[in-house]
Parts: structure tokens; sequence; C-alpha cells
């Protein structure tokens, strides 16, 4: 199931250092919404307050709210790991657990929460597999190591590993940056069946794939080094990568600045 | 892999076809309308160019969408850039048909072709739509061999557009500056129109090779 995501007045501290400044924003259910933006702006900081992965971090916390739907994810009482098990994250560079097999990478999450059933979690692991557009590449060795998988196989088994316990936001922190031009396009596919399930937020220095990706696109900057970074303009992706409606956005996707 | 943007892509493909069909039906009807002083279909042409706009305008932004999202190259990118220009050209040739219809409109319920001249129009008509007709099959099927009849079927509009000016310039005129004017200006506008068609299997001469046609077949125009 998807949900929404509302962010109020969102501020991030590494220590006394302001990393992001006021981000309100409205991320619908069912859609991609891409957050761009360049190096130090703050977005992916943005991105890790929305599961709580931001204050794990020593001396780092978030000021400000983070609804899912009407649930505040910072509210007193909320279990930090109950959020990241509803909203899951893909990094950047694959990282399934190097020993474990491919079934084990993809049932890991759900042995963490206490599924023992055999059959559960043959079904979990084929429905996932299949979620990440996996299955058949890999369905004759299930057993072999994850490590032995091509780079964007890997970042599918990360997929795979993440819907497994069937989360209902996907954060996605650069996951094709370490992939070839091809691989980088399932995985783009990919992004557009998993929104029918999904709510997914990608951040991506390719300004390309967001285009090519997401319905919505937020912008983040910053005035200088040194300042919090900013959400400048959020809007449907067509709006900002062919008339947006601040001149810094239009200044940045065309290469102008950043 | 990338269904949608090929999806998109296939979409831009079609309205061309739309809009090629609507304004060879345009083109036939303004005829029948100019000829026949029927001010019905006259205005039935003035009206349905409407749709040919609104298509205009949607494959214009369908169009820069693609660019600004999908990053086309090769073959894609020579699709849409071409895409843009034929239906620039196709929007036009709808605009000429509408030009005719509103010469008929004008002078309804009188006829505006004198009757010495009614089987050079008629032709004229028939030639434009058959022209416009192919330039819509072009785009569907890219065939580079109908492509190049279009240049043919130019050259009989281009002769009868010079056989008009003959007869106007030839001393025996007798059906005063109006009718002169009203007959000009019509001959002008179907040359003009076949000339967009022929532009438009220039376009998709492009669109497959990628290389553009020979410089003088453009020198006709």
């Amino acid at each position: 199931m998807s949900k929404r995501i509302v962010a109020e007045d969102v501020n991030a501290f590494y220590g006394s250092f302001r990393a992001i400044a006021g981000v309100s924003l409205t991320i619908e259910p069912n859609t991609v919404t891409a957050l761009i933006g360049p190096s130090g702006c703050g977005k992916s900081t943005f991105l890790r307050t929305i599961n709580r992965l931001h204050e794990v971090i020593p001396g780092a916390r978030v000021e400000g709210k983070v609804m899912l739907d009407s649930e505040d994810l910072y509210g007193a009482g909320v279990d930090a790991v109950a959020v990241r098990r509803t909203i899951g994250m893909v990094f950047q560079r694959p990282n399934p657990f190097p020993t474990m097999s491919i079934y084990d990478n993809v049932a890991a999450g759900l042995r963490l929460n206490g599924i023992k059933n055999s059959k559960v979690l043959d079904e979990a692991v084929e429905r996932s597999l299949r979620g990440a557009n996996l299955w058949n590449e890999v369905k004759e060795r299930l057993a072999k190591p994850g490590a032995g998988l091509s780079g964007g196989q890997q970042q599918r088994l990360c997929i795979a590993r993440a819907i497994a316990v069937e989360p209902q936001v996907l954060l996605m922190d650069e996951p094709c940056s370490a992939l070839d031009p091809i691989s980088t396009l399932a995985i783009e596919d990919l992004m557009t069946d998993l929104k029918q399930r999904y709510t997914i937020v990608i951040v991506t220095h390719n300004m390309q794939q967001a285009a090519r990706v997401s319905d919505r696109t937020g912008f983040f900057s910053l005035e200088a080094t040194g300042e919090p970074g900013r959400l400048i303009e959020i809007d449907t992706t067509e709006k900002i990568f062919s008339n947006p409606s601040e001149k810094r956005t239009e200044d940045y996707i065309t290469g102008r600045f950043g | 892999m990338r269904t949608s943007y090929h999806e998109q892509l296939a979409g831009v493909g079609d309205g061309l076809i739309e809009m090629s069909r609507l304004v060879g039906s345009a083109v036939s009807k303004a005829t029948t309308a100019l000829l026949d002083a029927d001010l019905d279909a006259a205005e039935a042409v003035i009206v349905a160019d409407e749709e040919v706009n609104k298509l205009y305008r949607q494959l214009d932004d369908e169009a820069v969408q693609l660019l600004a999202r999908q990053q086309p190259v090769a073959t894609d990118l020579r699709a849409i850039v071409t895409a843009l220009r034929m239906s620039s050209d196709l929007e036009r040739v709808g605009d000429y048909a509408v030009h005719i219809a509103k010469v008929a409109r004008r002078r309804h319920p009188a006829t505006v072709v004198p009757v010495e001249l009614r089987a050079t129009i008629l032709e004229m008509g028939q030639a434009a739509t058959r022209i416009a007709v192919k330039a819509g099959t072009v785009i569907a099927t890219r065939d580079l061999a109908l492509a190049a009849q279009l240049l043919a079927d130019d050259d009989t509009i281009d002769d009868l557009h010079a056989s008009l000016f003959a007869t106007l310039l030839d001393g025996n005129w007798d059906h005063g500056v109006e009718a002169a004017i009203d007959v000009a200006l019509l001959g002008r506008y179907y040359e003009r129109l076949a000339d967009h068609a022929v532009s438009v299997s220039h376009a998709v001469t492009y669109l497959v090779t990628g290389e553009h046609s020979d410089p003088e077949s453009y020198a006709s125009e």
C-alpha cells in the first residue's frame, strides 16, 4: 500500500551545522518524486530524514514534522526501526549481504521479523524477485551468493530485499550511479512498475534520469558553501524540465550554474 | 525497454497521420464548397480547422515533453524534430483549405470560378487533395518512393497554377477585377499547400535517411 508523505518545515543538523532549512513538501502516493540539485544541497540528507536514518549519525538531529499519511514519524513513542521497515531504502552502491545467497538476501528482512515458515518465505522471495524484475535471471541459482551477480542485478536484488518486507515507501539514493546505461534503464523501467504499489522518492545527480522516471521533481540548492540547503521548487516533472518557475532551477537544469 | 517512451513516440506519429487525414479531407471539401457554391461545406471546413489547430498544439507539447524528458537520439531524435516541422506544414495546409473555403463563403451564393476555369480549378483541387493524402501515407509508411512521387504531383499543380495566370493575362478576361483577384488567390493557395505537402515528404526523407534531400528539389518551392 502506498502512502502520502508530507514534510513541514524540516530542518536537519549535523551537530551545530544546519544542512537543510525549512523544507516543506508533499509527496503523493503512487508517484515517483525525484530530488535533484548540486552537491551539498541537502537532497540526500532530506531523503534520510524521511525514514529517520539521518539521526543515526552521532550529533545529527531533525526538527520539523514528517507525516506518513496521518502518522507523525517524529512523534513521541514512534519506533524509528518500525519507520525504516515501513519506508525502505536502496543505496547508491549495491550492497547485498556478501556472505548470503540470493535467496537469503531477500529473505533476511522477513526472517528478522520472525517469519520462519519456509513456504511463506519461498513465496515472498519469488514475489519480491519478480517485483524487482530479477526472478527470471536468478530463479535457477537462488542458493548462489548474491555478490556473484552483476552490478545491475545486485541493485535489483537490493530492491527485491527492500520490497520483501512490504514497505509503503521506497527511498532511493542515487540507485543507478554505479550502474551501466542498460542496467540503469532496467532500474528506471522497474521504478515505473513499482510506483503502482509504492510511493517512490529518488535522489539523483542525473537530471536526465529525473526527467525520464519521475512524475514530480524537486530542486534543492544552497546559497553558498556553509549555508543550509533549501527546496527551491517542486512541481510536475513536465513543468520543471520545460518551463520551471524559478530562475535558479532553470540555471541549474540548463547547466548555467552548479 | 522504455515502453512508455516508445508509446509516446508512436503517439506523435499517430497525431501526424490524423492531422494529414483531416487536412486532406479539408482540401477536398473546400474545393467542393468552391465549385458548388456550397455554404455549408465552406462553414464545415472553417469549423473543422479548429480540430487541426488543436492537434497541432498538442503535438507541439508532446514533442517538447519528449525532448525535455527522454533525450531522444538518432532516429528517435529525427522523428521528433521532423514531427515538429511536419505538423507545422500540415497545419498550414489546413489553413489554405480554410482560405479557399472563405473565398467560397465570401461570394456565396455566387460562384467564384468562371465557367472556363472550372476544369482547371477542379483539377488543382483534386491534385492538391491527392498530394495532401499522399503526404499522410508517406508519414505513415515512410515510403521514400512515394515521397519522391509528391514532387511530380507538385509539378502538375505548378503547371495548372501557371495556366491560371495565362488565362488571367491573355487579354480576353471579362469577369472583372474582383474575380481575377479571387482566381489569382485560389491558384496561389493550392500552389502553396502543395509545397507544404512536398516539404512533409522532404522531412520524411530526412527522418529515414538522416540526409537532407537534394537541395535542388527545394529550389522549385
